[in-house]
């Protein structure tokens, strides 16, 4: 998964939840604003209607009083003791008066009030108001009652230089038996309860509740100085928000309501107001700031958004987690199936490298050569090869020491070592040393193989093998037995080891088997071995039944491997390598010898000696030169070569034909000289290029079927072929 | 094995006749030395007469070819039999020398 689509799940999640938070923000905003509405009515309610609880008292014992003074109208003085009275039986009510009409009683002069008030002694004195400087008939306590013939209640007023306190007047008309409105009385109140009242509950820690006279008059607020010194309208006007002003229009209105205001500090509050009662006029309201209603919402919503953040930040990491790992899972899996296909060709091509078309030599009758290699993982560290030069059957077979790629990367060096290093050497002590030697040079991994070349001269059966800590093979002819060989040292441990050589005669028709211990060494599902002793007693029998044939011997072996084995995996790659030597004597039909010096002047006399030998066994003139030719070079490369300048010495020259093929037999008693390891001459190459020399062997190879070399008591004996004209 | 050498039409002739061999090789090469110095003329090798060549035969075919090349002359070989033009092309002489 790439970033950007794991950014696109982010953005998409992120946006949701967002719409989400937003939307339920929303809910409980509306929510909360209900409850508060709701809440902030109830508030006003009750209030209301503490407040009219206390004013109603009020209006009874004026009420009930108002009964007596119209009893003792008859009674001017009596006027002081029920005014007197009044006070004394409500603690609220600090004043009262019974103010007349003009000249009611002509004897008390024309304005007659009887007062008594308490002061903050909590004594009760009477006196007379109604003075000439004291023209009550103008005063609203007064005129207002009259003329609505109803009771009263004034507009809230601060008793300067009496109790000092915001104080109302309640004042009721007083009717004569004819129902004349002769005379007003009232009570003053006190209101310094109402600020108790209204300020009972505080809804929010910092909101709060005010009051307003219906002209406007601020009768309680949270700030003292403005209680009864300033009107709301100015208040409203200070403030720059216009919702003020209709709020107090409202409010003074007697209207119920609510609205929101921007304060002079730029805070948002909200203003629930009701009005207190209808006589009064007066109003009240509750503020609250916005901030503080919202304020756990607000809490909650943010803790919500840094959770959130949080959450998006966790699922991006989680997202970004599984992607890598997905990707690792991805890549990885690619990887197995890269590593798997190129294990798959690593297979192919190390099947490549071993000999796989049986029977190799099908124009052969003297040789007949069977291998099998079964690895146990795709790739193994087994190996053999085997390949015919100059008559001579070099083969081999190998063991890497562990397992898999890298035993199947040494085995590859191994068996390139081997053609390499026997192309031009045929004595397996000197492969196997250079071997050695290149091996465990290069052998960082300290890997190492035990390996066993044999080189068998296929004219006379003479086997020259060498061992490198490999498992011996077995010899089937002739009864079944261990080839006795040196064991030496596995390649690739030591450099400068000496390997040395050993030789046998090999009987026509006895089979060398060789395996590595992957046959021994194979395992049942008990962890028992097939052990050497199984695999004599499959080689006993296959001798005794006449199949030890290579092919009919490894068929054999590898089918009692498989039924000791059963079900068990195959722990080891499992290699057999059979060679049968088969070659058939003939009876030489025809011999004849001739001895040379070692003196280019004598190549004359070889020259008659091969054309009387080919006109004597059939060939045509044109190939009896090519022989001659062969010869004469063959000659000549002895002569410069075995014998070094100024040293004498002769050649013998044997030629011998059966019913098949011409064979010259070339015997000299010099130093050892073996023509067949030399390289070929590079025909490609332009004059300037070209070395002089160097074409004589190669003229052999051309010319001649196949060239052989051994070197037997002392002698070099240099075989030459030829297929008689005859035989196909 | 005989050797001529005639100068005809500009260019160094050189007649072989008989069996150039390992033995004949050493005496014709001496033989040939003129041909060594053939500044600029071409040679030719007529064969009609070779019967035989061994290796120590083309390595003096070689030689003057060797010699001859950076001179300038050409270096051609007439009428060679057929046995002995195989072993020209089995040695791969066939690409260094013109047959005419």
């Amino acid at each position: 998964m790439k970033t950007k689509s794991a950014l696109a799940i982010i953005v998409t999640v992120g946006v949701l939840i967002e719409t989400t938070s937003i939307i339920q923000y929303k809910f409980a905003y509306d929510g909360i604003r209900e409850e508060v509405q709701h809440r902030a009515e109830s508030e006003l309610k009750l209030r209301s209607f503490e407040i009219r609880n206390v004013m109603n008292a009020v209006e009874v014992a004026v009420t009930n009083m108002a009964w007596a003074v119209e009893q003792n109208l008859s009674q001017p003085d009596s006027m002081y003791a029920i005014t007197q009275r009044i006070i004394e039986c409500n603690s609220i009510i600090i004043g009262s008066a019974v103010a007349f009409e003009p000249n009611y009683y002509p004897q008390k002069g024309r304005l007659f009030s009887p007062y008594s008030y308490k002061q903050s002694d909590n004594i009760v004195r009477s006196k007379q108001l109604g003075t000439d400087t004291y023209n009550y008939h103008d005063m609203e306590w007064y005129t207002e009652p009259m003329r609505k013939g109803q009771p009263h209640w004034s507009e809230p007023y601060f008793d300067e230089g009496g109790g000092e306190m915001m104080m109302s007047t309640y004042s009721i008309p007083i009717h004569d038996a004819n129902g004349r409105a002769v005379a007003i009385f009232t009570a003053d109140v006190s209101l310094d309860w109402l600020g108790a009242i209204i300020n009972t509950n505080k809804l929010y820690p910092s909101s709060f509740n005010m009051m307003v006279s219906r002209t406007g008059q601020m009768m309680t607020c949270p700030i003292e100085s403005l209680v009864m010194r300033k009107n709301i309208n100015d208040l409203a006007a200070e403030i720059k928000d216009t919702t003020a002003a209709l709020i107090n229009q409202r409010m003074m209105a007697g209207e119920s309501g609510m609205a929101s205001v921007t304060d002079e500090n730029g805070e948002l509050n909200h203003v629930f107001y009701a009005p207190v009662d209808n006589h009064t006029g007066w109003s009240m309201a509750i503020v609250c700031s916005d901030r503080e209603i919202y304020y756990g919402l607000r809490q909650v919503s943010f803790n919500l958004f840094i959770l959130m953040i949080i959450g998006m930040l966790l699922l991006g990491y989680i997202i970004m987690r599984t992607a890598r790992s997905a990707q690792r899972l991805q890549m990885v899996n690619a990887e197995k199936e890269r590593i798997g296909s190129e294990l798959h060709i690593a297979s192919e091509i190390q099947k490549g490298m071993l000999p796989k078309i049986f029977p190799p030599y099908p124009d052969r009758n003297d040789i007949d050569i069977f291998g099998s290699l079964v690895p146990a993982k795709e790739v193994g560290g087994d190996l053999f090869d085997f390949y015919i030069r100059d008559e001579k059957l070099f083969f081999c077979i190998g063991d890497v020491s562990g397992k898999g790629v890298p035993a199947s990367l040494v085995m590859a060096v191994t068996r390139a070592q081997f053609r390499t290093m026997s192309a031009h050497e045929s004595s397996p002590d000197r492969i196997i040393t250079a071997m050695n030697e290149a091996m465990s040079e290069m052998n960082e991994a300290n890997m190492f193989v035990t390996f066993f070349i044999g080189v068998l001269d296929l004219p006379t059966g003479r086997m020259r093998f060498c061992n490198a800590g490999h498992n011996a093979p077995l010899l089937i002819g002739s009864g079944v037995g261990t080839l006795k060989c040196n064991s030496n040292i596995p390649l690739g441990i030591m450099q400068g080891w000496k390997f040395n050589m050993q030789e046998t005669l090999i009987d026509c028709g006895t089979t060398i088997f060789l395996y590595t211990d992957g046959l021994t060494e194979a395992e049942d599902s008990e962890h028992a071995q097939f052990e050497e002793s199984r695999m004599m007693v499959v080689a006993q029998k296959a001798l005794a039944d006449g199949t030890h044939n290579p092919t009919n011997l490894i068929n054999n072996m590898v089918e009692a491997v498989h039924s000791f084995v059963g079900n068990a995996d195959q722990s080891d790659d499992l290699t057999m390598l059979a060679v049968q030597y088969t070659k058939p004597q003939k009876d030489e039909k025809f011999q004849r010898s001739l001895t040379l010096t070692n003196n280019v002047q004598d190549v004359p006399q070889l020259a008659a000696f091969v054309e009387g030998v080919c006109e004597e066994t059939g060939f045509d003139a044109s190939t009896a030169m090519q022989i001659n030719l062969a010869l004469e070079e063959a000659v000549v490369n002895i002569m410069n070569y075995a014998y070094p300048q100024g040293t004498f010495g002769n050649i013998n020259i044997k030629a011998q034909a059966n019913d098949v093929r011409l064979k010259f037999i070339i015997t000299d008693s010099g130093s050892p000289f073996d023509p067949t390891v030399k390289e070929d001459a590079d025909i490609t190459l332009s004059a300037a290029e070209r070395p002089i020399g160097g074409l004589g062997i190669f003229l052999v190879r051309q010319l001649m079927d196949s060239i052989n070399y051994e070197r037997i008591d002392g002698q070099n004996i240099l075989t030459l072929r030829k297929k008689l004209p005859n035989i196909n | 094995m005989n050797v001529t050498i005639e100068e005809k039409d500009d260019a160094l002739v050189a007649i072989l006749e008989g069996r150039l061999d390992t033995a004949a090789a050493a005496e014709a090469e001496k033989e040939l030395t003129p041909l060594y110095n053939a500044n600029g003329k071409d040679i030719v090798f007529s064969c009609k007469q070779l019967e035989y060549i061994s290796s120590s035969g083309l390595r003096i075919f070689l030689s003057v070819l060797k010699s001859a090349q950076p001179q300038g002359s050409h270096v051609r070989i007439a009428d060679l039999n057929d046995d002995l033009k195989k072993i020209f092309f089995m040695t791969g002489f066939n690409n260094l020398f013109e047959f005419v």
